[in-house]
């Protein structure tokens, strides 16, 4: 019974978590002595002004935001306007696993370099568009399985959760009746314990 | 959910110290709604713990009438089992509040304080009250083991960083009343559009929008 | 990169969402060092940076920044791990009850262990103060539609008193026709399967 809500990540949300880990372009500000080793390219122990670095968004959000930035982010490429163009014309043709893992959550962060607004246009475009054909998707039960690979990590757990409500409705107006059932901890666990039975 | 109430009232037509004007087909019905409410709602609603008791004791009630009739009788079992469907009912609605207070526990318990504070009334039972201190004690004494060997850490990231609840998630509402000029909360602070609710009316709006039309009564979710 | 093992430990997390794996004493052991000596390097450089305050020498104030930003990142890596493994063991309390498989207790650490008793301590109390005579909240988790259901028995459980007072044998792969409430629990725990 598990609280049901929209992605809303908190301090402890794996999701989020592993979604900041991804990095972002960005260039140092400032000399950063001792931390030569932030670098792999080079052997030297302090951090040049000016060096372009890769750093996980995490970081790069904590450092660029204080009256005096360290650095100053840039956005990934698929963020920029010639990807921005090809998800403008038609955002259902694009394979989005391969923009990134974490497209949208990603997309939410490095927002706010772009003062314009285009990013956030452009995720909004990309998702509305996007979402129907989702919902199309759970429709047919047995559809093609790569589609399911083009969509980032988002799309994937509503089209998990949109499946299962869908499975879940059918076989309710089949036989109107919620069988009982074994928690589901409990079956892993029974699963488990087989497997292992198999190995000794 | 489908109950058979003139069956119900049968079952308890003798009973004379529950001294309410409620029949018990009303009863049922208020505990559908505040258990819907409650498992749509995102944030903790105030407790409801009259009608929970009222419920209870009605439970109470018509199992000492079972227990009175043969196992052999038929209606036994058709009683039984609307007796389950009610346990069902109430069950469901405090499993879902548990949850709640265990997800947002650090979240509830400051805004009840708030409330302590303000001379408001307060959303949680005691008992309620009481699950969410041990809870909150118990995962503050299990971070506190987990971060005690750093002396010096900055502990005060997860202090601050409160779990709560999304009350811009969305909510299929039924009017009851009529309520004129609901705002609607866009995110945005300009263009706010204002809507009329009329009595029946359903509608899809975020909650925050509603929050106080659910709390008084005037809407239910659905 | 600071916080590499950090992300390995949420990583193995997100790998088995609905089970628990071994708590990873090691892991965590060796991102506790990188957080001691983050804070140690960074007390070191910020003392410096405080005595040659006059002279214009090279600023650690960046350097400081960024450890401390990577100290709260291991930080809150630390804590959600902890964090969401007591969610998946609250669930395990549900579905379980209040005495876990000896080989998933295996997998928990001392503190989470204490934290499971307590847990499951004040969960106890609650249910027995709602009402005149307390509730039950771990049955009738789904809403019930008949009073009887036939099941079938998945392991050799032996026997089984029904609250009228008879008693069966439940056998590996026995049918029964049974009160639903009265079976529910034993549904739960995987003996018996309903049979639709």
């Amino acid at each position: 019974m598990p609280l049901q809500s929209a992605y809303y990540p908190d301090y402890y949300s794996i999701d989020d978590i592993l979604a900041t880990q991804e990095r972002i372009p960005c260039k140092f500000l400032q000399d950063v002595p001792k931390l030569g080793k932030l670098n792999p390219a080079t052997e030297e122990t302090d951090l040049k002004s000016g060096t372009n670095l890769e750093l996980p968004i995490w970081l790069a959000l904590d450092i660029s935001t204080s009256r005096q930035p360290i650095i100053s982010p840039d956005l990934p490429k698929v963020y920029k306007e010639a990807y921005r163009e090809i998800l403008k014309a038609d955002p259902c043709a694009v394979d989005l696993h391969k923009f990134g893992l974490h497209f949208y959550e990603l997309g939410s962060y490095v927002k706010k370099f772009d003062p314009r607004g285009d990013v956030a246009d452009i995720l909004i475009h990309t998702f509305t568009l996007r979402f129907r054909q989702i919902m199309d998707l759970t429709d047919n039960i047995i559809s093609d399985p790569t589609v399911v690979q083009k969509l980032d990590m988002l799309e994937r757990n509503i089209f998990k959760s949109a499946h299962d409500s869908k499975v879940k409705l059918i076989s309710w107006l089949m036989v109107s009746e919620v069988p009982l059932e074994a928690a589901s901890m409990v079956i892993n666990h029974k699963k488990r314990k087989r497997v292992d039975e198999d190995i000794i | 959910m489908d109950l058979d109430t003139d069956e119900l009232e049968n079952l308890m037509e003798d009973d004379d110290d529950v001294n309410v004007q409620l029949t018990s087909a009303e009863l049922i019905e208020m505990m559908e709604e505040i258990w819907v409410n409650e498992k749509f709602a995102p944030e903790i609603l105030p407790n409801k713990s009259e009608i929970v008791d009222c419920v209870l004791g009605q439970i109470n009630y018509m199992e000492r009438n079972l227990n009175t009739l043969q196992c052999t009788d038929f209606k036994k079992g058709i009683h039984q089992l609307e007796v389950d469907r009610i346990r069902y009912l109430v069950t469901s609605y405090l499993r879902q509040r548990l949850e709640k207070i265990e997800t947002y526990v650090f979240h509830i318990l400051k805004q009840e304080e708030q409330r302590a504070e303000r001379g408001e009334l307060l959303y949680l039972t005691e008992a309620e009250q009481q699950f969410a201190m041990k809870y909150k004690e118990g995962l503050k004494q299990h971070f506190e083991n987990v971060t005690s060997f750093y002396p010096g850490l900055p502990v005060e990231d997860w202090r601050n960083q409160l779990v709560v609840p999304n009350i811009h998630s969305f909510v299929f509402l039924k009017a009851r009343n009529n309520v004129e000029g609901v705002v609607i909360d866009t995110g945005r602070d300009d263009d706010n559009d204002v809507v009329d609710i009329n009595p029946g009316s359903q509608m899809i709006i975020s909650y925050n929008s509603v929050v106080d039309l659910v709390k008084n009564s005037d809407v239910h979710l659905i | 990169m600071f916080g590499e093992k950090a992300y390995i430990l949420i990583k193995e997390l997100d790998r088995s969402r609905d089970s628990l794996p071994p708590y990873n004493t090691e892991l965590i052991g060796e991102i506790g060092n990188e957080i001691k000596q983050l804070i140690a390097q960074n007390q070191e450089d910020a003392q410096v940076t405080e005595d040659s305050h006059a002279a214009e020498s090279v600023s650690y104030i960046p350097t400081v920044k960024i450890r401390h930003a990577a100290i709260k990142r291991n930080v809150r890596c630390i804590l959600a791990y902890h964090y969401n493994r007591i969610k998946c063991l609250k669930t395990m309390r549900w579905q379980f009850g209040s005495i876990l498989p000896p080989d998933v207790k295996a997998n928990l650490s001392a503190s989470e262990i204490e934290w499971f008793s307590q847990y499951s301590n004040s969960l106890v109390h609650y249910m027995r103060s709602i009402g005149e005579d307390g509730i039950n909240l771990a049955v009738d988790l789904k809403p019930p539609k008949s009073l009887y259901i036939e099941v079938r028995c998945l392991v050799d459980y032996g026997q089984f008193e029904l609250n009228d007072g008879s008693v069966l044998l439940l056998k590996r792969n026995s049918r029964h026709y049974l009160p639903r409430n009265e079976c529910e629990e034993l549904i739960r725990r995987g003996v018996l399967e309903h049979v639709v």
